[in-house]
């Protein structure tokens, strides 16, 4: 069988965190990118996941196909990332637009997959920690007339159907999907491997297929773009409660949400 | 048939009240449609809540729509959506963001062809529709702006805006928006049920919430502790969670719960952006961190800088105390 794993190349987001943390988040002249060379950038951890998943699809004795695909120029750092790891086919997909937007980006992988052949899964990360949309996958799973599971922390194939188990704010759920199907992953999958020394050597020297929008005839599919891009002011007015001991801090901090009838 | 300017969409799984986001919604919906020189419109699909009419009077509504469903699955809801997209053409159509409209917005837009916006705070009309969105867990916030006249589906963040009743209030058209769903088959099968139980974290009116600097799963108690000592509920960030401190349904934040307690209390968590998501909306926060440069008392109200296990125990003897007094 046909796995695709959608991946994105997104800036490390703990690093934005830190420079946004102490005020030194830095947006470009364009008004819009994050311009800071010193914020790595890494494959998005849901999409480690979903390749991760389809890892273990084949660790339980499925016989399949691992194709990753990302959207972007110049992506070979992850997919390489991704061929170390155990995926068979990697490819890049070079929109027109550099700056494509989440409308584009799902009709360029929806148009791929068709080009290549139906796919029996598409795995994808539940969303990506740049833009926090989680759009892509319910793009192309329209796009392609599947049906969408989202938040799944496991699959598990029983002939032609899949058993997937989701993480609802209910608790977890077991759904079963019939056919073909695209399924977002979620970090409850838990980490994913890391390539063996000798793996990622053999890595370096593949290089991924490269396609172009105009390969895949898609043009004309954006619905939005980003125009500006900001950090958001946080008031800062936290009153610090000392005490000589941590029953006297204790004792002031209750009194003190009483006083301001935070607490009854 | 005339065409819908702003619509709220709202999926009722069973009968209850308007759930306060919709209020909020609405309010901002509102504001929208003004701006764009037109009507505030209502859909709601499933049992209709029992105060809808007044709410959306409340709100200056002008026409409320209604559609029964069997069944609320996410293909009879993208279904219900695409007819009632059909007839009425609305150019914006609101979505209050939660766990299945993060599915059915993005599905119904795919669907159309229209363009997509999810996390979004606010709603800007002028040449152009724009739409403020969070990104990178809150850190920054990003302006899209869509490029077409057609359809926009835009998903609000929880907390976008406070409820706010109109100036006066309207006298709401009821109409029945009638479509055959009963051909719509669900493509996925629900073979074993979520079993939520007991209250959740989203209506606490006070959450205690335990981060990594507990240090260890043994120290979660303190929280758990100190939560029933305030009459309140636990939370965690996700870290712990992912190490099986405590389980899911306690994770607070942008992939977890978005909560608005009066009182949240976080000890040992840093406050990252994105565990700020799920609970930048309360009303107070309390810290106690032991790095007095952590970005948790950026938000906090109170801050204590010290060690959590110190103190944890110290508060629950002192909220027991002061309970007995
Ligand atoms: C896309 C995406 C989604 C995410 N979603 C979520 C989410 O929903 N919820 C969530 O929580 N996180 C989420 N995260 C993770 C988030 O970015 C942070 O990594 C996480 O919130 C950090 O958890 P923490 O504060 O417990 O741990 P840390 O960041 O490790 O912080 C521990 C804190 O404890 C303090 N400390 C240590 N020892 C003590 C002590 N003895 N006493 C007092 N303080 C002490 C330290 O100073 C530190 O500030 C997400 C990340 C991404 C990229
Ligand atoms: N540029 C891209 N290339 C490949 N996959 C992507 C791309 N953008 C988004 N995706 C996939 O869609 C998921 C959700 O992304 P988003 O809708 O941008 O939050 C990601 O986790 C990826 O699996």
């Amino acid at each position: 069988m046909k796995i695709y794993v959608f991946v994105k190349r997104v800036l490390d987001p703990d690093a934005v965190n830190n420079y946004a943390l102490v005020g030194k988040l830095e947006i470009g002249a364009d008004g819009r990118s994050l311009t800071q060379t010193a914020i790595p950038d890494l494959m998005n951890a849901y999409d480690e996941q979903a390749l991760e998943v389809a890892l273990r699809l084949r660790d339980a004795g499925t016989e399949c196909t691992i194709h990753v695909v990302t959207v972007g120029a110049d992506r070979t750092a992850i997919l390489r990332h991704a061929a170390s790891i155990g995926a068979d086919e990697i490819s890049e997909i070079v929109p027109e637009d550099p700056e494509v937007d989440v409308h584009t980006t799902a009709a360029l992988l929806a148009a791929f997959v068709r080009q290549k052949g139906t796919p029996d899964l598409v795995l994808c990360g539940r969303q990506a920690s740049d833009d926090d949309q989680g759009v892509v996958p319910a793009l192309v799973a329209e796009a392609l007339g599947l049906p969408l599971v989202n938040v799944a922390k496991a699959i598990e194939k029983h002939g032609d159907s899949y058993r997937v188990t989701r993480v609802t704010p209910d608790g977890d759920e077991i759904v079963a999907v019939e056919g073909a199907a695209v399924v977002t992953l979620s970090n409850e999958v838990g980490d994913p491997r890391y390539p063996t020394a000798a793996k990622k050597l053999k890595a370096r020297r593949v290089s991924p297929e490269v396609v172009t929008a105009s390969d895949l005839g898609v043009s004309g599919a954006t619905r939005t773009k980003l125009v500006q891009q900001f950090v958001p002011d946080v008031e800062q007015n936290c009153e610090f409660i000392e005490g000589a001991s941590p029953a006297e801090i204790a004792d002031r901090l209750i009194e003190r949400l009483r006083e301001d009838r935070v607490l009854p | 048939m005339g065409s819908t300017t702003v619509l709220l969409y709202s999926a009722c799984p069973r009968e209850g009240s308007t759930p306060e986001e919709a209020r909020s919604a609405l309010t901002l919906g509102r504001a929208t449609a003004a701006s764009l020189g037109g009507d505030l419109e209502w859909f709601l699909l499933g049992a209709k809540p029992s105060d809808a009419e007044a709410i959306a009077a409340e709100q200056g509504v002008a026409r409320l729509h209604h559609c029964a469903a069997p069944e609320l699955g996410a293909d009879t809801q993208v279904a219900a959506l695409e007819a009632f997209c059909a007839a009425h053409a609305p150019r914006i159509i609101l979505f209050c963001q939660d766990f299945d409209s993060r599915v059915v917005a993005p599905r119904l837009a795919g669907r159309l062809g229209a363009g997509v916006v999810m996390n979004a705070v606010a709603i800007e009309t002028g040449e152009a529709l724009r739409v403020t969105a969070s990104a990178f867990g809150g850190d920054t916030r990003g302006v899209y702006e869509f490029t077409g006249d057609g359809t926009a589906v835009i998903g609000l963040q929880p907390n976008a805006c406070l409820p706010e009743a109109a100036e006066s209030p309207s006298a709401p058209e009821s109409c029945a928006f009638e479509t055959d769903l009963g051909a719509v088959g669900e493509r996925i099968v629900v073979i074993e049920a979520a079993s939520s139980e007991g209250p959740r974290l989203e209506e606490a009116e006070i959450i205690v919430s335990g981060g990594r600097g507990l240090g260890a799963s043994e120290n979660y108690h303190w929280i758990e502790e100190l939560a029933e000592a305030l009459g309140g509920m636990a939370g965690a960030s996700r870290p712990i969670v992912d190490e099986g401190w405590t389980d899911a349904s306690h994770q607070v934040g942008l992939t977890g719960r978005i909560t608005r307690p009066a009182l949240y209390l976080a000890a040992g968590i840093s406050g990252a952006s994105q565990h700020m998501a799920g609970c930048g909306a309360a009303k107070a926060i309390a810290a106690i961190n032991k790095d007095p440069d952590a970005a948790i008392f950026r938000y906090a109200r109170y801050g204590i800088v010290g060690d959590c296990l110190e103190i944890l125990p110290e508060l629950v003897r002192a909220a027991k105390e002061q309970r007995h007094e």
